[in-house]
């Protein structure tokens, strides 16, 4: 779970251009951060990419912070099937 | 209706040759090129191998670190040039002033890579993993609503998209919006990036011809700006007025338009052809720069004022031309402000 975090928090950092220390589990992606609807997609997309999975758009509610987003791909992580 | 006065008061250039006002008259009155060997993409299977290339661009020098990492290069070119050009006229954008200023920019080709990156990627990854954010790259109104965006302009905002005429109707399009007192400034230009699928498609086509050495046929990439005020404004907020558009005709005519365009202009000016003592065609700009399209217009128009400025053959009075090889032709008459 460390390791997924910190992957996230990479590509979250990218995206939304700040450094990865900013990227605190809890901070707020809208109110703390400034993320806006485009980047929101682009967090949604780019963690389905790295990881190959399909997260449900209407769970875009949910990536709010950090360790939101972090529970959303675990769990769509672990469905996964083992040779997809 | 009294038609107002159009002056220019800024220009922002980037071209193969230079960036910037200064270096830009500088490089055309000094017939510097910039053609040089292609770094974007790898040329191996072109027998030519050089064209008009602004090397080492990023934006980041003009438009700061942040907010250029999903816009591509025909954007942060006339994104670049915008913030050249407004910093050359010394206009600020406020609250008060932002819904009397547009934008009127000339692209044609320059989303065909963001069109092509974005398709490739959907085929490469699924369509699934397509970045949504590159998705406003793929239109054509992308670079002129993003100078808006980017400088908060409020008043219209227009892309022109007639190929080799674009740059100089984008400005002909904003004179009017300031003629007819509809907007009190804009910023007018075109832009065009090289890249290797546009660069595929006139080799393909035998644009290009097959001589890679001075005197070849280039293609090139720029982004070209002039800010165009009423008079009345320009006095007002004592900018340095540059030169006058005096005339503009277009038409679209294989066999004669471009000397019937000209004819226009003058008649729009109120001018005969003995006034006339200079002309920049889009030939001239293309043996330095590379063929622009969109941009070419502009380039001439910033050339045309640098011309007036540095006076090295005791020119007031241009005649700038665009004509295209599918029978699109404009002129615009460019005369130095007394």
């Amino acid at each position: 779970m460390q390791d997924l975090e910190s992957e996230i928090r990479a590509l979250i950092a990218e995206i939304i251009e700040r450094s990865p220390a900013e990227i605190t589990p809890d901070a707020n992606f809208f109110t703390d951060l400034g993320v806006d609807s485009m980047m929101a997609l682009e967090i949604l997309t780019a963690v389905e990419k790295k990881y190959k999975i399909q997260i449900p758009e209407e769970k875009l509610a949910q990536f709010t912070t950090l360790k939101q987003t972090v529970i959303v791909a675990g769990e769509y992580l672990a469905a996964k099937p083992q040779n997809a | 209706m009294d038609k107002k006065r159009v002056v220019i008061t800024g220009i922002g250039v980037l071209a193969a040759n230079a960036i910037g006002k200064n270096a830009f008259w500088e490089a055309i009155l000094n017939g510097v090129s910039g053609i040089k060997p292609v770094s974007l993409f790898d040329t191996t299977g072109f027998k030519v191998k050089r064209a008009g290339e602004i090397k080492d661009f990023s934006g980041q020098a003009f438009l700061g670190d942040k907010g250029l990492r999903t816009l591509d290069r025909s954007t942060k070119l006339i994104a670049s040039a915008a913030k050249l050009a407004l910093d050359d006229a010394h206009l600020e954008i406020n609250e008060e002033n932002t819904r009397q200023i547009g934008v009127a920019i000339g692209a044609t080709f320059g989303s065909i890579k963001s069109i092509c990156d974005f398709d490739m990627d959907g085929l490469k990854d699924g369509v699934r993993y397509v970045n949504p954010a590159l998705f406003p790259n793929t239109v054509i109104n992308s670079p002129a609503s993003e100078v808006s965006i980017k400088f908060k302009i409020r008043g219209f905002n227009a892309t022109v998209s007639t190929g080799f005429c674009a740059g100089l109707d984008a400005v002909n399009y904003a004179r009017d919006f300031v003629r007819f007192g509809r907007a009190n400034a804009v910023l007018a230009g075109g832009v065009e990036e090289l890249c290797e699928e546009i660069f595929l498609g006139f080799y393909k086509t035998k644009f290009l011809d097959e001589l890679d050495e001075p005197g070849g046929n280039f293609l090139g990439e720029a982004g070209a700006i002039v800010i165009l005020e009423d008079l009345e404004s320009a006095l007002a907020r004592q900018a340095d007025i540059l030169a006058e558009v005096a005339g503009f005709g277009t038409n679209f005519d294989q066999a004669s338009g471009l000397k019937r365009a000209m004819r226009l202009a003058l008649d729009d000016a109120g001018l005969k052809k003995n006034d006339i003592n200079g002309f920049f065609s889009s030939s001239a700009i293309k043996s330095m720069v590379g063929e622009c399209f969109s941009a070419s217009g502009a380039l001439q128009v910033a050339a045309a004022v640098g011309a007036i400025q540095k006076q090295p053959l005791k020119i007031n009075r241009l005649m700038v031309n665009c004509s295209g090889p599918n029978g699109n032709n404009s002129s615009m008459i460019i005369s130095k402000y007394s």
